[in-house]
């Protein structure tokens, strides 16, 4: 194989994971100014973003890929790590991928997702950098947090991370851990998500 | 079927780079504020920047099992911004530099361990390859690398490795006014060679001062070649080198050792350690014609 061959085999990899974490990503509205993102979590139009996108807004609503508007409902939110959950009336918006961010490892290929100064869709991509940990002002006192390379702007918080296969492995929030970008390990997200639909109720003891 | 894409198989590869590299990439504690890194040269040799060993004692540095070792200087060169650092006991997985030299365009890893947290990388691409250029220490860097990899705090001492894990250059932030450039790998190792050896590099030393000027047209057919300057000497240190060899105020000096010099960089890169102690031909223009003069090439102190 020659190199354009592969070079091409590869950029053509990188847009089939682009197009298919774009079908589950969304743009969250405050109902005041600016925008967030958010990406669809569960089946039934349950949606994850970051606290600070929805925080002190009223009347929720949320953009899906297809550009249809529908208001959403808050159904919980733990600002230490950042995170709320909303559920908007949409039930075939497909979840994304979530893949299991315990097994990560410095050096892998990621691409943030999301709207960057309200620009719909906008890719970035760069490597996981560091798997470290950042002090948050609350009963955890530090979570471990996902910080990689990859360009963050305004309007990319709440959005997705993800890894090579397009499988969701963080939330990227800009609030905590400093200047730069971090994101939100998915299975701390996941965890939030189980709790918050009561999804440990179901497990028989 | 996503997972044998070949975006995935290219992001293992660089996880399996990092890993490589990340065993010879050390956290090297030698200064007040953040930690930085260095690079295993040898099983108890650690190379890092000049910049970031503030202090010759009390120097630790830290293994990527989480060990703590203590370190002395074995060796710095503060114009190249290096420093060859010496662990009590052989313990470091040594770092394999890359075979053939870097090229523009080639994905490159930046590395570095400024922190107990582990290896840290981030991704870039070979941007630039120039040189010589003048330091912001005084030296003189034959070739340098410069990439839009991102320097993290702390990286300075790290490697910069291609994507099989292989040294590509040593990066530093100390050589162009906080820019981060890397020394490629042979120079690098060329010079820890070196401070391994003798603790410091060996220059040469010559004795002049001296001011570039134009070289005539007619001096230029003289000389049997095109040569748009050369450097006037203004001043011969008395017992230097120089004097003893004969080289007299007002020569012109247009090569040393068969290679042309037209600026004070260029005579400045000619005076590397393998001349010292030897007889060198040095051309001049003395009153306008060409003139070998021979001159022991003594050693800067």
């Amino acid at each position: 194989m020659n190199a354009f061959d592969l070079t091409n085999w590869i950029a053509d990899a990188q847009v089939e994971v682009v197009q298919r974490i774009q079908r589950s990503l969304v743009m969250v509205h405050n109902g005041r100014r600016g925008a967030g993102s958010g990406v669809a979590w569960r089946p039934g139009g349950y949606l994850v973003t970051n606290y600070h996108v929805i925080a002190h807004g009223r009347r929720h609503h949320v953009t899906l890929p297809e550009g249809q508007d529908l208001p959403a409902r808050l159904v919980a939110q733990e600002p230490e790590i950042d995170l709320a959950l909303l559920q908007v009336e949409a039930p075939h918006l497909p979840p994304a991928l979530v893949t299991d961010s315990r097994g990560l490892r410095v050096g892998q290929i990621v691409m943030a997702v999301g709207h960057p100064w309200g620009q719909r869709g906008v890719v970035t991509g760069g490597i996981i950098s560091g798997l470290s940990s950042a002090q948050t002002q609350g009963k955890r006192g530090s979570v471990p947090v996902i910080r990689s390379d990859v360009v963050l702007a305004p309007g990319n918080s709440g959005g997705p991370l993800v890894n090579a296969i397009g499988g969701v492995i963080g939330i990227n929030t800009m609030i905590i851990g400093g200047d730069l970008g971090v994101a939100i390990p998915s299975h701390l997200v996941d965890l939030f998500v189980s709790e918050a639909l009561g999804e440990r109720m179901e497990v028989a003891v | 079927m996503m997972e044998q894409n070949p975006l995935n198989a290219l992001s293992e590869a660089m996880v399996a780079a990092v890993e490589t590299a990340g065993a010879a990439t050390l956290l090297v504690n030698a200064r007040r504020r953040l930690p930085a890194s260095g690079i295993a040269y040898a099983p108890d040799l650690v190379l890092t920047a000049d910049h970031v060993v503030e202090r010759d004692d009390e120097i630790t540095v830290m293994l990527p099992d989480g060990s703590e070792k203590a370190a002395g200087v074995a060796g710095r060169d503060p114009g190249n911004d290096l420093a060859l650092l010496r662990l009590g006991s052989p313990a470091a997985s040594v770092a394999m530099p890359a075979p053939q030299d870097a090229r523009v365009g080639q994905l490159v890893l930046a590395l570095g361990r400024p922190s107990a947290e582990g290896i840290q990388a981030s991704l870039g691409v070979i941007s630039a390859i120039g040189g010589p250029v003048r330091t912001g220490r005084g030296g003189l860097l034959e070739r340098y690398l410069r990439t839009d990899a991102i320097p993290y705090p702390g990286f300075s001492g790290g490697p910069l490795v291609d994507t099989a894990g292989r040294i590509v250059g040593l990066n530093t932030s100390g050589l162009a006014r906080g820019a981060s450039l890397a020394i490629p790998v042979s120079l690098a190792w060329q010079i820890a060679q070196a401070l391994e050896k003798h603790g410091h590099i060996q220059r040469g030393f010559l004795g002049v001062r001296s001011q570039p000027v134009p070289i005539s047209p007619a001096q230029q057919s003289a000389l049997g070649r095109q040569q748009a300057s050369g450097l006037l000497l203004v001043g011969v240190e008395s017992g230097s080198p120089a004097e003893g060899g004969g080289l007299l105020v007002g020569d012109i000096i247009v090569a040393i050792a068969g290679q042309p010099v037209a600026d004070p960089d260029e005579l400045l890169a000619s005076l590397t350690g393998e001349v010292v102690g030897k007889a060198t031909p040095i051309q001049v223009l003395r009153g306008g014609s060409p003139a070998t003069i021979t001159v022991t090439i003594g050693a800067r102190r």
